[in-house]
């Protein structure tokens, strides 16, 4: 057994804020989702899904925006530069991972 | 999945895991393509294979039926399109702002600008031609400007598809022009409706790769 890897972002080595990140990096340069259609897109529920928000956000991984849609206050999110940086550090220690392991299975 | 399983292992459940809910965001965040282009490849089929046969080229008409249903079908035909790829096209956006929004409003101004324009300069020139010209002057010059605005929307959008239809429709048209009245329509309905079914079908191809 190989022990747990320190290398992997924490904060995005979980599967619901992994989700949220791949999702939000789906969206348009310039783009933002508002909150239920990412909760509808995950499959979660609203308290759940604002929990690890949260965390994200103050990894300062995504920006959070309130603002109002006439009269019904909205949640808007996007991934933060930052965010997307850390993403892609995180695909490419996945990447590396399965490399390492890939050559010392070889015999 | 947790934080403390074993690293081979995890890494490639977290890739896959990445993997299938990309692909649930891509196909959420773009409609189905078939929606978008074959409700108006239908339209353009029908529609323009109907004015050929009724008012073929040297005004012959090879079936006889209401001199009006053509126009009538094609018409009913485009509003069905109009709401079909409108609706889809709204159901993906749904809950998105930012940059696409304001792209997507100024798109469909280009739209409205080109075909409101267009139509006071036709009705301007119909009285003075005859009716066959007449025909070919609204047809052509709307699926002239359908031709430009794909090439346009390409640049918007950076989407090769859209560039091909683009140059795809503009060709067509022109071809359409020097056969003259008639055949346009032919050309329109053939290689133009078709042309919007094939390019649904290849889009859709890409697209449901994301499956």
């Amino acid at each position: 057994m190989t022990a747990p890897v320190p290398d992997l972002d924490p904060v995005i080595h979980a599967q619901v804020r992994l989700r949220v990140v791949v999702v939000l990096s789906a969206l348009r340069e310039g783009d933002q989702m508002a909150f239920p259609r990412l909760q509808e897109l995950l499959g979660l529920t609203g308290g759940n899904l604002s929990v690890h928000l949260r965390k994200l956000e103050d990894a300062e991984y995504i920006v959070v925006t309130k603002t109002h849609h006439g009269r019904t206050p909205t949640t808007l999110l996007r991934l933060s530069r930052r965010g997307r940086l850390a993403f892609d550090e995180y695909t490419a220690a996945l990447h590396a991972l399965l490399d390492a392991a890939g050559s010392e299975e070889t015999p | 999945m947790g934080t403390d399983e074993a690293a081979p292992v995890s890494a490639a459940e977290s890739l896959r895991l990445i993997e299938t809910q990309r692909d649930a965001a891509v196909r959420s965040l773009s409609p189905d393509p078939r929606l978008i282009y074959w409700p108006w490849g239908l339209a353009w089929l029908v529609g323009f294979g109907l004015l050929f046969l009724r008012h073929g080229p040297h005004e012959q008409v090879r079936v006889n039926m209401p001199s009006g249903l053509p126009l009538a079908a094609l018409f009913a035909l485009m509003i069905i399109a109009f709401l079909v790829s409108g609706v889809a096209g709204a159901r993906a956006n749904r809950q998105i702002t930012g940059d696409s929004s304001v792209r997507g409003l100024r798109y469909g101004l280009s739209w409205l600008a080109a075909f409101a324009g267009n139509a006071v300069i036709c009705v301007h020139f119909s009285d003075l031609l005859p009716a066959s010209e007449v025909g070919l002057l609204w047809a052509a010059t709307s699926v002239g400007l359908v031709g430009v605005l794909y090439l346009a929307g390409s640049a918007a959008w950076q989407s090769r598809d859209l560039m091909a239809l683009g140059i795809w429709l503009s060709i067509s048209n022109i071809a359409g022009v020097l056969a003259g009245p008639g055949w346009h329509s032919l050309v329109i309905s053939v290689a133009g409706g078709g042309g919007l079914l094939v390019a649904g079908f290849v889009v859709w191809l890409h697209w449901r790769r994301h499956a």
